[in-house]
């Protein structure tokens, strides 16, 4: 079924001609998607599976057919680099560079929402410390 | 094939002689010289060891290493044709791989059953030497002369005196992880692998033996001798053969996120075999390990260690999907309660019969779950907890499962680089023997005169193995051709018992389990014991076991009073056994025909399996049947014909050619006929090959030009068989050949007449627009450059016609196809789209799963997954229908939802069937074939060359599409089959013939036209020239009977099935009706 992926007004302007969004992601990440089996591996072991709106198989499959909202998913965001589905895809494709590149795709064009300074100090008091430094290293990539 | 008659009685059981003892092992001397020195045999001991002999010596004509199914199939094949072989296997017996198993796919034959037969006729064949634990160290030499070091261990118990009666095991102390079992029983430290083990003797494991002597004690025939030595034998042979198989991956490193290892219910494929087997260590009940209770629901994970690129290996280990879908069918079938999970990436389910077998898989219940689980977790009920996500239904899920089987991958046995070493040939990066050329020669090892079968180069379901070792026997015969040959064996002269009164022993098997869980063997003895004439009756464990074979030879010939002159064995089918023990009857000099058997597995035990009762009852019926029968048999001559020593192969492709030239190489005649003008067959037409992209012609051309060359190979182009006539060794042919009509003559017939691809009959638009192509006019297409236009887009869709209702199969082939093209329409244009539609991607086995996932990744091409029952539909442009952009809508399986690819080249992987020719060989030669039109093996198994019919064998296409490495290995095995009636030169019919009472005889023909097999003649009778008389051949006539019953005048009568001796086994079995009615 094609998932109703909430659209964001600004990732959705940008603009990819035919294939370059497998191109970019490639480029960026170093991995060759179509390698890709669809076994479901890495959406199996993912400790957020539960939250995301399309899986990590899913997303490879998007960027293939040339989905662009893909770019809107909170998949890529969700993702927490802990490499497990690296670590076992039969087809050795490191999912989680993917997931960096499509977050870079749209940091590179300055799209970013993060806004640590505007955090109130209360807020700050009860997000983990962990959770900034995951969106710091998101952010740098 | 009749019954072999061998020249020279060697019995091969006794394994090696135990005379030398120049190698001296550290503990046994140690042994010696501490503390036992007063003990006679000790002084014997030493006195041996002072004298040094010489090393023994075997000059033999091929070493084969390893007897698994494919060394044993290479050995009997070799020594069929009158060579000497010598086979060596590392474990006390023989057997491989394939005696492990439970049953086999996708007949569901018994394993051992099936593989039994070959291990005992191997043991008593005269031209084959058998050494069972045993190594090789050194190989010297070259071709036609290598001398091989072989280091024989010692066992410890001589195997001439073990009688097997297994009382050393109950007062061992010692217990071992069996590696039999898999790791998952113990056996002791003195030991035997199997019941039928061959040769039937213990072992003693010097590694765990702790030397308490407690065996030695009990063991009444004194067959235990410590101070055995192991030995080292030198081989002078002309040829080798290595089969040393395959292990499966424990994955208890690599994938351990599985929890092998770790949680106690989790398996390898093959420890469960071992529990499914009715001597592994459940004895057939599956219960799972932690509590020895039957689980609820059991799953499979597939593809553990296989087809990845880590963690694992990058092959695809070929026989999983079947061998899963088998293990989880028999279980259902017994258990339908247990439910059962399978988790796959594709289904490969490539082969003949195969993706009917898992059709039926389906139909049973068996749930097939498209998601690869990335790890397990074990709960406290010791059950397992399996996170997946069903790619097909979109959702991640979680089964608790009570017991999860790992499809662990093919690895080659861990030894094999060694062993490449020692014989100087060479492995890939993961351990298999490497090709000279895969695709042209791939028996063929890196150093000549060292040929390969079966798995150890790549994994291989067993007929494969099969046809590759038989493969391995031509290549083998090469060298050695021109050696003295030994046909046959002598058996002692016939008794001639006609004049003693029947003196009848009957043997009541249990065949293990199999016939013991059913029946009451106790009860059918003591039954059996009350008839008339029988004078000795006994229930054994393995009636086809070596030990029983000797017990019967021994109650013919040496029991002291009574000498029995009929057998009856109560056992199985005689269709697999009956051989075995007529040939045990002729070594103790019984004539074979005063034999009967009574087969209580199939006809009581399987079929009334739910009533022991019954059973039993039965099983006393048939036993009295046959003893009533066997009192009247008499003792039958069989006719001795010879044979023609050429060969006809029909059909000019890759597989005739091949085969020719292999027979060519053994130095035999052949005519190799083809109705095209030119030979060549398929590969005429293609560009390159699946899967290493040799161009066709690179590989075909030079084949023609040897074969056109080659002295002993008549080629006849737009040649067909018009008409036949004769019987194995004696053919009369008629060859329409060019307009004229030609008769030869020849012993043996291949049948290589290879396959096509089906009328698609309209679907898929195919004929409507010029730009929909099947795969083999894009090929050709390639081939000559005719294609100009750079499509933009291009569509491949696999299974056109395939897997449907009316033609049930996978053509097992396309799917490579529609790779290797992929990539050579990439390749030729550059920058256009592929899409492939594909149903499960088949690329079986080694080097294709790996060329599959390059051409996706360099190539960009994009695969789409459909459901069999959502076709891709093709619509045309309204406007241009005949050369317009089209449009191919597709369901997208994995996403669930349908795609529209625009297409202007839409390529048909179309399904194939048997060749034209099907039809009219089927009539003419009397052989079968499927609703494919693909003729029909005498055993899907262990005989996949041979038809049921002697004398006719087949290979390639014409059995089943197959990849070129497959076809050539076909080709050569076949070539082997065709050439064993040849070398043997002459060859015996069948005992059980009809007789014609020419007294009774009018004359009427009746007969004449209903024999099958064209065996009856009516003719004038010799001293009374009005008088017809119908006259049977008795070379021809195969005994089945038809004639018997057409015959109005009660004239003929069948040798072994007279109407006297039905009789009175009716009325045995009438008798019971009363009693028990």
């Amino acid at each position: 079924m094609h998932k109703k992926i909430p659209k964001n007004k600004e990732i959705s302007k940008i603009i990819f001609k035919k294939g370059e969004l497998v191109k970019e992601v490639e480029e960026i990440s170093g991995e060759n998607l179509f390698g890709c089996y669809q076994c479901g591996t890495c959406s199996s072991g993912c400790p957020y599976i539960d939250d995301m709106d399309l899986t990590p198989d899913e997303v490879i499959r998007y960027i293939i057919l040339d989905r662009k909202e893909v770019l809107n998913s909170k998949t890529l965001w969700l993702c927490s680099a802990c490499f497990t589905c690296a670590e076992r895809c039969p087809r050795d494709i490191n999912i989680t560079k993917i997931m960096e590149a499509l977050r870079q795709i749209i940091l590179r064009r300055k799209i970013d929402y993060s806004n640590t300074r505007k955090t109130t100090k209360k807020e700050r008091e009860k997000i983990p410390q962990i959770a900034f430094v995951s969106l710091f290293r998101k952010n740098i990539g | 094939m009749p019954s072999k008659n061998y020249n020279q009685k060697m019995d091969h059981n006794q394994g090696i002689p135990l005379e030398d003892d120049y190698f001296l092992v550290e503990p046994e001397i140690a042994l010696l010289e501490d503390k036992v020195l007063e003990s006679e045999t000790t002084i014997q001991g030493i006195t041996q060891i002072i004298s040094k002999k010489k090393k023994r010596t075997i000059d033999a004509d091929v070493l084969i290493i390893g007897a698994g199914i494919s060394g044993m199939q290479a050995a009997l094949d070799t020594a069929d044709k009158g060579y000497k072989v010598v086979i060596i296997d590392k474990t006390s017996t023989i057997g491989g791989s394939m005696v492990k198993l439970d049953k086999t796919f996708p007949t569901n034959d018994c394993s051992i059953c099936t593989a039994a037969p070959k291990m005992v006729e191997l043991s008593r064949h005269p031209n084959i030497e058998l050494i069972t634990y045993a190594e090789i160290n050194k190989l010297e030499g070259k071709k036609g002369e290598f001398k091989a070091q072989i280091w024989k261990k010692s066992k410890y118990v001589d195997p001439d005196k073990c009688t097997g009666c297994d009382d050393c095991t109950e007062v061992c102390p010692v217990d071992v992880v069996s590696d039999f079992d898999e790791k998952i029983s113990t056996r002791k430290a003195i030991y035997i692998e199997f019941p039928q083990a061959v040769p039937i003797a213990y072992t003693i494991d010097h590694k765990n033996c702790t030397g308490c002597g407690a065996c030695d004690r009990v063991c009444e025939p004194k067959a235990i001798s410590f101070l055995e030595k192991s030995e080292e034998i030198e081989v002078e042979v002309g040829a080798v053969i290595v089969a040393t198989g395959f292990e499966v991956l424990e994955p208890s490193e690599l994938r351990k996120e599985y929890g092998y290892g770790k949680y106690e219910n989790v398996l390898t494929a093959m420890q469960l075999e071992r529990i499914l087997s009715s001597f592994g260590p459940t004895a057939g009940k599956v219960l799972r390990p932690s509590d020895y209770k039957k689980p609820n629901t059991i799953g499979w994970i597939q593809c553990v260690g296989s087809r990845s690129l880590q963690e694992g290996f990058p092959y695809c280990s070929r026989v999983c999907c079947m061998y899963a879908t088998k293990e989880a069918s028999i279980i259902k079938e017994s258990n339908p309660e247990i439910d059962i999970n399978i988790y796959y990436m594709d289904i490969r389910a490539y082969g003949k019969d195969f993706q009917q077998y898992y059709d039926h898989a389906k139909e049973l219940g068996i749930k097939y779950i498209r998601g690869r689980p990335s790890n397990v977790y074990e709960n406290n009920d010791k059950s397992l907890t399996v996170k997946y996500r069903d790619t097909l239904h979109g959702k991640i899920n979680e089964d608790k499962i009570d017991m999860l089987i790992l499809s662990t991958s093919i690895i080659p046995a861990k030894d094999n680089k060694k062993i490449a070493k020692i014989l100087g040939i060479e492995a890939d990066e993961n351990g298999f023997f490497l090709q000279k050329s895969l695709l042209d020669n791939p028996i063929q090892s890196t150093k000549d005169g060292i040929y390969l079968a079966g798995c150890i180069q790549g994994p291989k379901d067993i007929p494969d193995s099969v046809s590759m070792a038989s493969g391995a026997a031509a290549k083998a015969v090469g060298p050695i051709k021109d050696r003295k040959r030994n046909i046959g064996r002598n058996f002692p002269p016939e008794m001639n018992v006609s004049h003693e009164k029947p003196s009848i022993g009957v043997f009541i098997c249990h065949c293990g389990k199999n016939i013991a869980s059913y029946v009451d063997v106790e009860k059918v003895t003591q039954e059996t014991k009350k008839l008339p004439n029988v004078d000795y009756v006994e229930h054994v464990m393995f009636a086809c076991s070596e030990d029983t074979c000797k017990k019967i030879r021994d109650t013919i010939t040496i029991l002291p009073d009574k000498k029995l002159n009929r057998i009856v064995v109560a056992a199985c089918s005689p269709r697999t056994h009956g051989g075995l023990f007529q040939d045990t009857l002729q070594e103790a000099g019984l004539n074979k025909y005063l034999f009967e058997m009574a087969n209580i597995r199939n006809h009581c035990s399987w079929v009334h399996s739910d009533d022991k009762d019954k059973a039993t009852k039965k099983a006393i019926d048939l036993v009295r049947a046959a003893v009533a029968k066997v009192s009247l048999l008499e003792p039958l001559s069989e006719e001795e014909f010879s044979i023609i020593p050429s060969v006809l192969v029909i059909g000019g492709g890759i597989s005739g050619i091949k085969s020719a030239l292999a027979l060519a190489d053994m130095g035999i005649k052949s005519y190799l006929i083809e109705k095209e003008t030119k030979l060549g067959g398929r590969l005429k037409h293609l560009y390159s090959m699946f899967p290493s992209d040799t161009k066709s012609k690179e590989i075909i051309d030079p084949l023609i030009r040897q074969v056109n060359k080659n002295k002993l190979i008549q080629v006849m182009t737009e040649a067909e068989l018009a008409d036949i006539d004769g019987f194995i060794g004696n053919y009369k042919g008629t060859i329409q050949h060019k307009g004229k009509k030609k008769k030869i003559e020849f012993g043996t017939i291949i049948v290589a007449t290879g396959f096509k691809e089906i009328d698609l009959e309209g679907q898929y638009h195919y004929g409507d627009n010029k730009n929909i192509l099947t795969q083999t006019e894009i090929e050709e297409n390639i081939k000559k450059d005719t294609l100009k236009k750079k499509p933009k887009n291009v569509v491949i869709v696999n299974c056109a016609g395939a897997m449907d209702e009316k033609r049930p199969y996978c053509c097992r082939i396309g799917c490579g196809v529609s790779i290797k093209n992929a990539k050579l329409i990439s390749q030729k244009f550059p920058g256009s789209k592929i899409w492939i539609l594909y149903r499960d991607m088949r690329v079986f086995g080694k080097e294709e799963e790996e060329y599959y996932s390059d051409v996706l990744k360099n190539y960009h091409i994009t695969t789409v997954r459909y459901p069999g029952e959502k076709k891709p539909k093709v619509i045309l442009d309204k406007n241009n229908p005949k050369d317009g952009l089209m449009n191919v809508k597709v369901y997208d399986d994995i996403l669930e939802e349908e795609l529209e690819i625009p297409a202007d080249l839409i390529v048909l992987t179309v399904n194939t069937e048997g060749e034209i020719l099907t039809d009219s060989l089927k009539n003419m030669l009397k052989i079968p074939a499927d609703e494919g039109g693909f003729f029909l093996e005498a055993h899907a198994k262990i005989r996949p060359l041979d038809f049921a019919t002697d004398g006719i064998y087949l290979c390639g296409a014409a059995h089943y599409p197959k990849n070129i490495v497959d076809t050539i290995a076909q080709a050569e095995g076949a070539a082997s089959r065709a050439a064993i009636p040849i070398m043997q030169g002459k060859m015996k019919g069948e005992g059980q013939v009809a007789e014609v009472d020419e007294e009774l005889c009018s004359g009427c023909s009746t007969c004449e036209g209903i024999c099958p097999y064209n065996a009856i003649e009516v003719k004038p009778k010799s001293d009374n020239k009005d008088h017809f008389i119908a006259i049977v051949n008795r070379a021809l006539c195969k005994g089945c009977g038809a004639c018997v019953g057409a015959c109005p005048s009660g004239a003929i009568e069948q040798k072994g099935f007279k109407t006297k001796q039905l009789r009175v086994m009716l009325e045995a079995l009438l008798r019971n009706e009363e009693k028990y009615a």
